[in-house]
């Protein structure tokens, strides 16, 4: 079983964010500790634990204390040996107290840097600490970091830069996104003008290929690491296997059900948790097997598909039509995309639909 | 009601000079609505009608009014003010005796103004004019009765003041109607002879007709038939509009009302018909009926094929209500089974395509239009084609006609210049130009119509900022260099891309055409070349590049739902595309050729 837990708070939002975050507030912060506490005793039913990824929002900014509050709910789970246990940060949260603090409880740290840009570091209202970032490398060993690509006016020259100095922290694992323009947020108001599907794809052709020279695998569309660091946690999700939401906001996937938390603050803290369940039919869960799977280079492994579903993948229409046509590729175990078509993946994801 | 007590009545106008309103006025005035039932434009059924201030159909309306101690019934008669429609206008003009010309008191007399009162003539009415918007702060009411007494030769003394806005003057204009407009003349003890000016589909009720009595009188129950179809019915139903419908028992000599009698099939009853009574039939039938021909033509087709049947349904449907339509099953390879559809005019096409979008909910695809072309083979065969599709081998062809128009365009002198700059770039030939005061002109142009059809509107309001009026008629058939010149998808012809074009504007025409495509055209898995040519020859070419981009960002926990969602709105666009060979083309793309811009 795999665990995601949402901590909404941050010490400043980022222009381009939608997600769920609330700017920090130290009252509500202790409300939401113990709110989160109710929830996980009420859903949790005492699964071996092999993943647990703490997202938000801004986990790094709670403050030392609450961060103790944060790591004794945890003991409520039981959790393999292995567990891998996963904390996102921002660089200017990682002072030496918090990381000799979160060395202790977890092995996974997540460094949300994004560019190193100073002028589009100011327009997404954030903060890069690199002294910091320097002395969590000292302290972990497995670290991932965040790269976002496609700003305004960004030149390639640009995003040669922001890989160049990433590979030099040679962190295990590397997620690259691009921008993504979502209403509601600070720069889609400003009508900021990302750039154009062509240099998008320029963008990130360079970042597959330059990650590859330095020896990262690219595992999934936007993911890449170092041999035997893929995201054990992120893999739960692209196989489309069960795990828990906690957390405003934050959404599950348990014995059929998906479900999404509300993102009220106030129905969160009396107790009404959850804002939607849907219930799958298996066409539904089928599909999203393909939505989710295809993001693997590996694609979808045949045998655990015809165990799951008691039918073989290769009997379903599109499946056939997309293999003849190349866009599908299907070796000994798996079924794949044609590596060619990743980026424009939505086009094959479409047949399923 | 005494016929001498009767006046029946039209009103005219060049579009957008306030006809619909005014007949509002008029309505509330003669009590036939109240301030609370008003809606603007009551006349105006359609919700097409009523977004683009436009009339279509016609509608007709009885009103009561009291005018020297004497009870009088007036009928309103609406008309469409488009040119496609001028059918209809003289429909409804036959019902009439009288019309009320509506001229704007900003914009004088306009192309349908005339053309308007032409037809008025020709069906013997007394014509009253009338100034509107005089409210209107730019209104020059001197100028424009200058042109009232100038160009159409009324006395100044004719002319009513009114403001539809205002209600200034409506009172004035009713009761010159009572005084001017004769009472109709028929016998009301001669056999039944009444006028089918319109007719419509009621799901309730079947087909209903809108009549006017011009001899004897109609019952309920009667047994009429229809003398250009001889068809028989009982009428189940009469009524008048008030403007809403009320039933009544008999329409008298002079009436106008609408009639149900079950009729179920829609070939049976033909606007300007003749109703008479089964077994005591008037012997001759009343002046006036001629079928429409359409003069613009273009394929319709279903995107979803299995849709076929629901397009021939809704057609039929329309056709009830619009007589000028016709339409004969096409086969495309490109698009499949559809229909080729003809037309009054670009108006009357656009119109029915909306309608059939939302009245009917049908996602389809129009060609490009075409209009007649005369064939003369070499073998001396004549042949008329109204569809690229059907054009012969090149090398059987001796002559190619096809149809001119001349025009009447009313501009303020400053665009004479844009005017004539754009009639010579549609291969127009100059024929002559009259002053309708020192600032007004109308310009006569010779014009093939195949190059009105192609985008000349739009032309004609973007040179003269809007100024511009324009109205023609047909005056038959010449010879010109036409060519064929089809477009080639990923090397393959879309035969619904055909287009029969001048020579010498293949070459802009085609490269215009390749680029629209570029545009329209969403990127595809793989690079799409996009050719136009002639016979084997290519005249233009350019490619569509590969899709770079379209894929799920970052996709965690529980973004699937929001993803689902993203593609599931993918799909739906996808529904608007029609799969031709390998690539799929958004249905708008089959009308590219009528929104290029070849200067560009």
């Amino acid at each position: 079983m795999s665990i995601y837990i949402h901590i909404p708070f941050c010490s400043s939002i980022c222009t381009y964010c939608d997600f769920c975050k609330l700017l920090k507030n130290e009252k509500w912060i202790n409300e939401y500790l113990d709110a989160l506490t109710q929830e996980i005793q009420e859903k949790y039913n005492k699964e071996k634990v092999k993943t647990i990824y703490i997202g938000g929002g801004t986990p790094s900014s709670l403050s030392l204390e609450n961060l103790k509050k944060l790591f004794n709910i945890l003991k409520i789970f039981n959790l393999d040996n292995q567990c891998e246990i996963t904390f996102e940060t921002n660089s200017e949260d990682l002072t030496i107290e918090k990381i000799n603090f979160l060395k202790k409880h977890i092995n996974r740290l997540s460094i949300g840097i994004q560019t190193f840009d100073k002028n589009i570091i100011k327009t997404l209202n954030r903060k890069l600490n690199i002294d910091n970032v320097k002395l969590a490398f000292k302290n972990f060993d497995n670290i991932n970091i965040d790269l976002m690509y496609g700003f305004q006016n960004q030149s390639i020259e640009n995003l040669k830069q922001d890989l160049k100095k990433i590979i030099k922290l040679n962190p295990k694992h590397i997620s690259a996104y691009c921008l993504i323009l979502e209403p509601n947020t600070k720069l889609y108001i400003d009508n900021y003008n990302p750039v154009d599907d062509d240099k998008e794809r320029q963008m990130y052709d360079l970042i597959v290929e330059t990650l590859k020279e330095n020896n990262y695998i690219q595992y999934e569309l936007s993911n890449f690491s170092k041999k035997g660091y893929k995201s054990k946690h992120n893999l739960t999700y692209w196989n489309n296997n069960n795990y828990y939401g906690f957390g405003l906001g934050a959404s599950g996937y348990i014995n059929n059900v998906r479900y999404e938390n509300t993102r009220s603050l106030n129905k969160y803290l009396k107790g009404n948790y959850i804002k939607e369940k849907h219930e799958l039919s298996l066409k539904e869960n089928v599909q999203n097997e393909f939505i989710l799977g295809l993001r693997k280079l590996e694609g979808i492994n045949k045998d655990k598909f015809y165990k799951k579903y008691k039918f073989n993948i290769k009997d379903i229409e599109p499946v056939k039509k997309l293999l003849s046509q190349n866009l599908l590729i299907e070796n000994k175990e798996n079924i794949y995309i044609n590596p060619k078509y990743l980026y424009i993946s939505n086009e094959i994801l479409l047949n399923f639909i | 009601m005494k016929q001498e007590n009767i006046r029946n009545f039209s009103i005219i106008a060049h579009i957008d000079h306030g006809k619909s309103t005014l007949a509002d006025r008029i309505l509330e005035l003669t009590g036939a609505i109240t301030e609370r039932e008003k809606q603007d434009q009551l006349l105006d059924n359609m919700d097409i009608e009523r977004e683009r201030g436009i009339t279509i159909k016609l509608n007709a309306a009885r009103l009561n009014y009291n005018y020297k101690n004497q009870d009088y019934i007036m009928h309103l008669i609406d008309t469409p003010g488009h040119v496609d429609f001028s059918y209809e206008v003289s429909r409804s003009l036959a019902a009439c005796e009288g019309a009320v010309l509506v001229v704007d008191a900003a914009q004088g007399i306009e192309a349908q103004t005339l053309a308007n009162v032409y037809l008025a003539l020709e069906n013997d009415l007394t014509i009253i004019p009338v100034i509107n918007k005089i409210d209107l702060p730019n209104a020059d009411i001197p100028k424009v009765k200058k042109e009232l007494v100038e160009t159409l030769g009324f006395s100044e003394n004719e002319i009513i003041l009114t403001s539809a806005k205002t209600g200034e003057g409506v009172k004035e204009l009713i009761e010159a109607i009572i005084e001017r407009v004769p009472a109709p003349t028929g016998n009301k003890d001669d056999s039944l002879r009444a006028l089918v000016f319109d007719s419509y589909f009621d799901s309730y009720k079947g087909v209903v007709a809108l009549v006017r009595i011009k001899d004897g009188k109609l019952k309920l129950k009667d047994k009429i038939k229809f003398m250009a179809t001889n068809a028989t019915y009982e009428i189940t139903e009469l009524g008048f509009n008030n403007p809403k419908p009320q039933n009544t028992n008999i329409l008298e000599c002079g009436e106008v009302g609408y009639i149900c009698a079950s009729i179920k099939s829609i070939s049976d009853i033909k606007v300007g018909d003749t109703i008479t009574l089964e077994n005591n039939p008037a012997k001759e039938s009343l002046p006036g009926y001629k079928p429409m021909r359409p003069m613009v033509f273009c394929g319709l087709y279903p995107v979803e094929t299995n849709k076929y049947p629901d397009l021939r349904d809704a057609l039929e449907k329309l056709k009830l209500n619009d007589a000028a339509l016709e339409f004969e099953p096409e086969t495309s390879e490109a698009l499949g089974f559809g229909f080729r559809c003809g037309f009054l005019g670009l108006l009357h096409m656009e119109i029915i395509e909306e309608r059939l979008e939302r009245e009917f909910n049908i996602n389809h695809i129009a060609t490009s239009p075409s209009v007649i072309y005369k064939i003369t083979k070499t073998d001396n065969e004549v042949i008329y084609i109204d569809s690229p599709a059907k054009m012969p081998d090149r090398q059987k062809i001796k002559i190619i006609e096809e149809p001119y128009i001349k025009t009447n365009i009313y501009v303020p002198s400053e665009y004479i210049g844009s005017i004539m700059e754009l009639c010579q770039n549609k291969r127009g030939t100059y024929i002559s130009m009259e002053y309708l005061s020192q600032t007004r002109v109308n310009i006569h142009y010779e014009l093939p119509l195949s190059e009105i059809v192609y985008n000349f509107f739009d032309k004609l309001k973007s040179s003269t900022k809007g100024y511009a009026s324009f109205d023609y008629d047909l005056i038959g058939y010449k010879p010109s260099d036409l060519v064929k010149m089809d477009v080639l998808l990923n090397g393959e012809v879309v035969d619904a891309l055909s287009l029969i074009v001048h020579k010498d504007f293949a070459y802009n025409r085609g490269k215009a055409i390749v680029y629209k495509l570029k545009e329209i055209i969403p990127r595809q898995l793989f690079e799409v070349p996009i050719q136009a040519v002639i016979g084997s020859k290519v005249i233009a070419r350019t490619d569509i590049k590969a899709m770079r981009k379209n894929v799920l960002a970052k996709c965690y926990g529980g973004d699937i739902t929001r993803k689902r969602k993203l593609l599931e709105k993918q799909k739906e666009g996808k529904k608007r595309m029609k799969m031709v060979g390998k690539v799929e083309v958004p249905s708008e793309a089959f009308l590219a050729v009528l929104n290029i811009d070849e200067e560009k």
